[in-house]
């Protein structure tokens, strides 16, 4: 907008009247941020799917994008519009860099995964107690399983879980709840204190682990601490959790799979298709532009539904069906976009634009999307050679549910018996 | 997550929502979906102004502005504040000069902006007050549908003021300079009220959009006879005034063009909701408000010039219409919080009016107030001297166009209906209680009151 010469005014002739037949009566807003949709985030959007495709919400501010092609064509669209990153839902109040990106850190910590899988699978199926007693699976092994790679790898030193718990909780607190937002404050300002003492510690050490590679990089505590809470630590144990509550609750499946283990990779693609951990995303138009038969205004919330998105059934036969042998799902990782041998794929990482490299080079770190497929894979094999006769435990059905709005789906309580 | 966690509370008396480690209040979102923020808003907005000047509700993805100097500083900045529809009301009513800027929006509120002002409103003040005597002259007139309920014993007569009179008078008045013949006043309330309880896609947003069509059907040929042929306003004396306003829309000249029919309805559209709903419950909200102090009241029978400060002082203490959307052109930075270009930014006109920085013991209806400009609206607003004008009608480019017809309309109407109304008063038992101290009288809240039950004595 300019604001010499044409005064900085312009009209705005774009139709946005609505007509009677256009009204979205079917679905009431606030059903969008009910109880009811933390429980189950397909119905609703599934509604909106098949009847307004990009739906105007009013109460929440946004809109919804709930079909595959669309929401994926935000996703790589990067010229209209842009992700913010979770700090900045605390409004400029703390600030660092994000050096998520930086080779040096995406290599170290692929190193160190990939260094530790073994020994951390080993060590947590292990510890499993022995007798007829019923195991949490989340708890005991895929929530342990993430927090110890990860732990490993962000600080192989003390308090690497503390740093973890700490970024956890400014993430959380990059949600409408102000309560949470205020505990984010105070655990932003400890974690920033708690890497000033790691930073130090590090700083001339072999690069081990990501934060001496950033006290490597001459990361600010703050920058490190910023770094941490982008991290995503969230999808690999939620991922891993839904796809043994969808194994264990669909027993024909999970046959198949102990038949013919191979198909764990597939089955791990189709839980996340069937179930993402990450329900929904938010992109914003960085300018005005007019899609999906509307005029997006500069700074508009678009809001992605993955879970809408993975059941359309455009694009799925049987979308609500949890089948590892689906034909209609890409089966490999889509280098930088949706589609691969033409099918596509799961949403559940945001790949953004795609790649004009022809390949990737060979001593690039694998894409995060491919270390947590890796880890997740070599896991659940784990999980099912250790445990072949692994049950659910009667009388305690598992659930699935979203911890928050814009927060993650997942399972939380599986309980089996192991022996 | 529950939608309504709010409990309801004592009026002035905020729910505790927890707070911060050094104390500080805070604000959960989902009271602004609440029965109870509706109710009892101020002690929240009270909340906001002295502890989150700008409250970032990401619940919401929006921001609030509650300060008076922060919201008139943001009027007047059009251009770092723009008018750009996200969907506020130009999904009923279509695009209209809501939501232009600069030229564009100045060139469009001209058009009938002189309309509602000045000579050609003065002239026309006579018609208004026939208008109301009209009204009056159908509580007793059998069949009108509006009687008075007359009881015999005692000679009380009951009225309920919204369907006797203030449901129909402002939007016969503005029918009146729209050039809507008068035929049409049956849909008048049903329009402007479905309209605009339909704006900013609530629950009866659909409902809107039928009256919004229903309103298009109805016009579509006057403005096709129109362009054909204006039609006049006339005064007392049947000299021209102006041509009526669907008139001057469908012959005024933009950049060498005429407007659409689209722009044209959609125009008739904000003139209907606009020049309804809010004269409504000004009238409703005026009078609930007075009948409740009757120190207050007396004064104003005694004294009819004391309309004008009463309906000043009601617009400041409660205002039927909330606020304004705004979207910032540009990253901002107030008070401390980052608002990224494109937001919506709501300037809460409710919550400035009771800034206890500018106006002393706000929660307090009092006409009599020093520190209140009652004088002619002005677009600039009015500051000095200790002296605030109130912000129901905003200030700066977009200053509510209808301001000085609807504040001629509530006092005009107000000292007309004040002569067939002797000894006044509320009739409690038809009036809903607060749901906390049941013994009184329900408050206004936000927006206006839907009925009005009133006892009068007859000869």
């Amino acid at each position: 907008m300019t604001v010499d010469g044409r005064r900085g005014f312009r009209s705005y002739e774009v139709y946005q009247r609505e007509r009677v037949g256009e009204t979205t009566n079917l679905v009431n807003p606030r059903d969008l941020i009910a109880d009811d949709y933390l429980g189950d985030p397909f119905t609703v959007p599934g509604v909106l799917r098949e009847n307004y495709p990009c739906f105007r919400d009013w109460v929440g501010n946004r809109f919804w994008l709930t079909r595959y092609d669309d929401v994926t064509s935000v996703f790589v669209d990067d010229a209209n519009f842009e992700t913010r990153p979770r700090m900045s839902a605390y409004g400029g109040s703390m600030s660092g860099h994000d050096l998520g990106a930086e080779p040096e850190v995406q290599q170290v910590l692929t190193r160190q995964i990939d260094a530790a899988i073994v020994p951390v699978l080993d060590r947590t199926l292990d510890s499993l107690p022995d007798g007829a007693a019923p195991v949490d699976l989340v708890s005991a092994v895929t929530d342990q399983l993430a927090h110890d790679l990860f732990a490993h790898a962000i600080s192989t030193g003390r308090h690497c879980s503390e740093l973890l718990e700490l970024a956890r909780i400014v993430r959380g607190g990059a949600g409408w709840n102000e309560r949470d937002r205020v505990a984010g404050q105070a655990a932003f300002a400890d974690l920033v204190k708690m890497l000033e003492l790691v930073l130090a510690a590090n700083k001339g050490a072999p690069e081990r682990d990501m934060v001496a590679a950033l006290a490597e990089l001459g990361a600010s505590a703050a920058d490190a601490a910023t770094t941490l809470v982008e991290l995503d630590t969230e999808t690999l144990p939620a991922s891993l959790a839904n796809l043994w509550c969808l194994l264990l609750t669909n027993k024909a499946q999970l046959d198949q799979v102990v038949a013919e283990p191979r198909l764990m990779k597939f089955a791990y693609l189709e839980a996340l298709r069937h179930s993402p951990p990450t329900a929904t995303t938010d992109r914003y138009a960085k300018h005005e532009v007019e899609r999906f038969g509307r005029l997006l205004p500069q700074g508009a919330l678009v809001h992605l539904s993955a879970a809408a998105a993975n059941r359309d059934p455009r694009q799925f036969v049987d979308p609500d069906n949890f089948d590892v042998t689906r034909k209609d799902l890409c089966q490999r990782e889509p280098r930088g976009q949706y589609r691969a041998d033409g099918l596509p794929a799961p949403i559940v990482f945001g790949h953004g634009k795609p790649s004009v490299l022809p390949a990737r080079p060979k001593e690039s770190p694998r894409s995060r999307f491919a270390l947590t497929l890796d880890i997740a894979v070599a896991a659940s094999l784990a999980v099912l050679e250790r445990f072949p006769a692994m049950q659910l435990a009667p009388d305690a059905p598992p659930s699935m549910r979203l911890d928050r709005l814009g927060g993650t789906y997942r399972c939380r309580d599986l309980l089996v018996n192991i022996s | 997550m529950s939608p309504h966690p709010i409990e309801l509370m004592a009026l002035g008396q905020a729910f505790d929502m927890g707070c911060g480690p050094d104390g500080t209040p805070l604000i959960d979102p989902r009271l602004f979906d609440s029965a109870e923020f509706r109710r009892n808003p101020y002690p929240y907005y009270r909340i906001m102004r002295d502890h989150y000047p700008v409250f970032h509700d990401r619940l919401h993805n929006c921001y609030y502005v509650t300060r008076y100097e922060d919201i008139t500083a943001c009027y007047f900045d059009e251009v770092g504040f723009n008018t750009i529809p996200k969907g506020s009301s130009s999904g009923v009513l279509g695009n209209t000069q809501l939501e232009l800027s600069g030229l564009e929006h100045r060139r469009r509120r001209n058009i009938y902006g002189r309309h509602l002002v000045g000579a050609a409103l003065t002239k026309r003040l006579p018609s208004i007050e026939r208008i109301a005597q009209d009204l009056i002259a159908e509580w007793f007139t059998a069949g009108s549908g509006k009687e008075a309920e007359v009881d015999p014993n005692s000679g009380t007569a009951t009225i309920e003021l919204g369907k006797a009179f203030a449901n129909e008078f402002p939007i016969s008045v503005v029918a009146d300079v729209l050039g809507i013949p008068q035929d049409a006043r049956a849909q008048f309330t049903w329009w402007y009220d479905a309209m605009m309880s339909g704006l900013g896609g609530s629950e009866t947003h659909h409902d809107g959009l039928v009256a919004r069509q229903d309103l298009e059907d109805y016009v579509e040929d006057l403005v096709a006879e129109r362009r054909a042929a204006p039609t006049f306003l006339y005064d007392d004396e049947g000299n021209v005034v102006a041509m009526d306003i669907i008139s001057e829309l469908c012959h005024a000249e933009i950049d060498g063009d005429v407007m659409s029919t689209e722009e044209v309805t959609s125009n008739i559209a904000l003139v209907v909701g606009g020049g309804g709903e809010t004269t409504r419950g000004a009238i409703m909200n005026l009078w609930y408000l007075l009948l409740q102090h009757p120190d207050q009241w007396q004064a104003v029978q005694a004294d009819s010039d004391l309309w004008q400060p009463a309906f000043h002082e009601m617009l400041r203490h409660s205002t039927s219409i909330g606020g304004q959307p705004r979207h910032n052109t540009f990253d901002v930075e107030m008070h401390g919080v980052h608002v990224p270009a494109g937001s919506l930014m709501h300037m809460v006109d409710v919550s400035a009016n009771h800034d206890d920085r500018i106006f002393a013991d706000p929660e307090r209806f009092d006409i009599f107030r020093s520190d209140l400009y009652s004088e002619k609206i002005l677009r600039s607003g009015h500051n000095k001297d200790g002296r605030y004008s109130h912000m129901a009608f905003g200030v700066g480019p977009h200053l509510c166009p209808g301001a000085w017809i609807s504040h001629q309309e509530a006092v005009l109407g107000s000292q007309v209906l004040v002569g067939a109304l002797p000894n006044v008063r509320i009739n409690r038992e038809r009036m809903p209680s607060d749901k906390v101290a049941t013994n009184e009288l329900a408050p206004i809240g936000l927006g206006a009151i839907r009925t009005l039950w009133l006892d009068f004595d007859t000869p």
